[in-house]
């Protein structure tokens, strides 16, 4: 009986230290992820990784990609070891919110309407919306998709925007969402979808990839100045995402790793007409 | 300047690896889901019994959750609600703690039927023969309860294993997962869906043939 | 609680979306749960009275439906077959993929049924001077219903849960217009918090209403 009961009393103890601890860890969470990330040691960076090149998986199944190098690159410049999450593409936001992941790198657009739930940097790389077409289904402009199927992944930009012209084109219905990338891109392949909407940087290596799939036209919204995602109420986070950002184009590893992934000039993160 | 990396390979030898190390954690996590969520089942299935009342008031209600919602919203919900209340459970842990609870559930169920399996003049007779509680629940209960529900327990079992795929919607690379994954690169659907379903089925057939035998067997 | 609030305004506007998308549910999981019942019956009759190919065809639907994946049997119906050319809609995916899982477990379910009513019965019937047919719908089939009805219940709230896949192969039942509504919103907690709730409601009513039906058919 004895024994027992200094055993419960253990266990009590312990419980409640565990309590008091977790109660402690979300208070120093709440204080400053990026004491956080350097206290922790390990930097939790989202990615998508269905959609090459910027996310994907390579031929020994690692994870690979110009994303996944931007990760790396701020673990190490963070001293601390990565912990790599893949997302699907809606999950990209709920893990801020909920705290799941530090930071995302996923080709987030930074939309106003994101901006009420997480904070964004400076863009760190911009796209534009472009399909890919099944060479079967004869679509060359944008008007020549009334009447087709249409696919894209869900909770992206392009669903979004896609979603408000099929609205006043009437064929809501003829629009299939998808839980990845790759599987617009497979729908595509098979004939499932006449279109799928992507990233300019996926349509080469697709179409390279499929001898069914050509590329398309580009999308008629304006273009995707992406953004790395992290908590909106920690304002010093975001201003070492900014400053990290920034390092990368200043060192020339914005240039190296497009240029690697993507091939060409990489992109000038510059809006025309505006200070950001 | 052209891009210098391919993004597409075609299927290749060390994928079977990559699968094989998938189904193992296919095996993993459902080999651990089942045994803890058995145990916890057996427990509520007993006090489901003994406790009528209480167990019908709170016990049964919670447990009805369980098997009133779709397995998959259970887990996208506990993974979600796990760091808002501060605890940093990755999608192993998470998928774990729901396939668990589930299991147990639905184990629960059985466990009562099995106890009630039990005629009510046998455990009178065991009683009187001057067995304590523990020693009827022990050399009496268990015996002939687990018996009448081995088979569905089997069936439980098996559920939960093929249930257990639902976790790659969390990211955990089991079969299901390391499947897309493999899909995504080798754009062979037709041929890993094929591989993967085999999996399961060498797994689960085999089994369920076994229980049925013996149901076959102890009911003559 | 901690550092999260909770929205759930966004959730209270899309609620008649989400009652609607219920409603959906229903539709297919009913659909699927009749054509399994036809075409579980056929299983059955088709093993226990069929032969060659006919009850090799018929056990092969049973056992494979019964031991792989719901969520495999989806993506065959999905990608695998388009990889042949064969394309469904999501909402085929779901049907076909529904129906063809249910017909397997009812198929079983029903042998079970008809192997548990001893033959003479019909020999019985048939020497009553009924013909086949009637010897089959007076006699038989009432009572596999009544021997069934349980697990027929059990089984349609399965896919009234399994249906919850849809979300995976794009199809907008329940599951699938919650994700659609929460990757909109980013208030993935709330949004299948409220859907379990509906799941959960859904449920009890199934089951109510079996009770009741039951009580009011099984009454001799």
């Amino acid at each position: 009986m004895l024994i027992t009961t200094m055993v419960d009393n253990k266990m009590l103890k312990k419980l409640v230290s565990m309590a008091a601890m977790s109660i402690l860890i979300a208070g120093t969470a709440a204080a400053d992820t990026l004491d956080d990330v350097i206290d922790r040691g390990t930097l939790r960076c989202g990615v998508v990784l269905d959609f090459p090149p910027i996310g994907y998986r390579d031929a020994n199944n690692q994870p690979a990609g110009f994303d996944v190098e931007y990760c790396k690159d701020m673990a190490a410049a963070l001293e601390v070891e990565l912990e790599l999450l893949e997302l699907t593409w809606a999950d990209r936001l709920p893990v801020i919110v909920t705290g799941r992941a530090d930071v995302v790198f996923g080709a987030t657009s930074d939309s106003l309407a994101r901006a009420k739930t997480v904070g964004f940097s400076v863009p760190y790389a911009i796209y534009y919306a472009q399909g890919i077409v099944n060479s079967k289904s004869g679509i060359k402009t944008v008007e020549d998709i009334r009447g087709k199927r249409v696919a894209a992944a869900v909770g992206t930009v392009p669903e979004q925007e896609w979603l408000k012209i099929a609205k006043e084109w009437g064929e809501e219905n003829l629009y299939q969402g998808y839980q990845s990338e790759n599987e617009v891109f497979l729908a595509v392949a098979q004939g499932k979808a006449d279109i799928g909407i992507t990233t300019n940087t996926a349509v080469k290596p697709i179409a390279d990839q499929y001898d069914t799939v050509d590329a398309g036209p580009r999308m008629p919204w304006t273009t995707d100045y992406t953004s790395v995602v992290g908590k909106r109420q920690d304002i010093s986070w975001l201003n070492y995402l900014n400053l990290f950002v920034t390092h990368q184009v200043r060192s020339g590893r914005y240039q190296e790793l497009w240029g690697k992934f993507v091939g060409g000039e990489a992109p000038e993160l510059r809006i025309p007409g505006v200070m950001y | 300047m052209e891009q210098s990396v391919t993004v597409f390979s075609s299927f290749s030898v060390q994928d079977l690896s990559f699968l094989g190390e998938a189904a193992l954690r296919t095996l993993w996590i459902s080999f651990l889901s089942i045994t803890i969520g058995s145990v916890l089942g057996g427990f509520f299935g007993w006090a489901l019994y003994e406790m009528k009342v209480w167990g019908a008031i709170f016990l049964n209600p919670i447990l009805d959750v369980f098997r009133s919602v779709p397995l998959i919203v259970q887990l996208v919900l506990f993974y979600n609600f796990a760091p808002i209340v501060g605890l940093n459970l990755d999608a192993f842990e998470s998928g774990l703690v729901v396939l668990t609870l589930y299991t147990s559930a639905l184990v629960a169920n059985v466990a009562r039927g099995g106890i009630e399996a039990v005629g009510k003049p046998m455990r009178i007779t065991s009683r009187s023969l001057g067995m304590s509680y523990l020693q009827d629940m022990r050399y009496v209960v268990f015996p002939i309860g687990a018996r009448a529900i081995f088979p569905s327990w089997v069936g439980v079992a098996l559920g939960v294993m093929k249930d257990s795929a639902l976790v790659s919607v969390l990211g955990y690379v089991e079969l299901v997962k390391a499947s897309q994954v493999l899909i995504t690169r080798t754009q062979e659907p037709l041929l890993i869906i094929l591989v993967v379903g085999a999996f399961y089925f060498a797994l689960s057939y085999p089994v369920s043939r076994y229980s049925a035998k013996l149901e076959k067997r102890w009911s003559q | 609680m901690f550092e999260y609030n909770f929205h759930w305004r966004p959730v209270f506007k899309s609620l008649p979306d989400l009652l609607e998308a219920s409603i959906t549910t229903l539709q297919v999981a009913s659909l699927a749960m009749l054509l399994g019942i036809v075409i579980g019956f056929i299983l059955a009759v088709s093993r226990l009275r069929g032969n060659g190919s006919v009850y090799w065809i018929a056990t092969a639907w049973v056992e494979l439906a019964r031991n792989t994946p719901a969520l495999f049997q989806l993506f065959f119906f999905g990608f695998g077959l388009g990889a042949l050319g064969i394309h469904f809609s999501p909402y085929a995916i779901v049907l076909a993929g529904l129906t063809f899982n249910t017909a397997g477990y009812l198929g079983e379910n029903f042998r079970g049924g008809f192997e548990a009513i001893p033959p003479t019965q019909l020999r019985a019937a048939r020497s009553l001077g009924m013909n086949s047919w009637q010897a089959y719908t007076r006699i038989l089939i009432p009572q596999v219903i009544r021997i069934v009805y349980y697990p027929m219940t059990n089984q349609f709230v399965w896919v009234v849960l399994m249906s919850s896949l849809g979300m995976l192969v794009g199809y907008r039942e329940l599951t699938g217009e919650t994700q659609f509504f929460a990757s909109k919103t980013y208030r993935i907690f709330e949004y299948f918090a409220v859907t379990a709730v509906i799941y959960y409601v859904m449920v009890k009513i199934i089951l109510g209403l079996s009770k009741f039906c039951a009580s009011r058919f099984f009454r001799y």
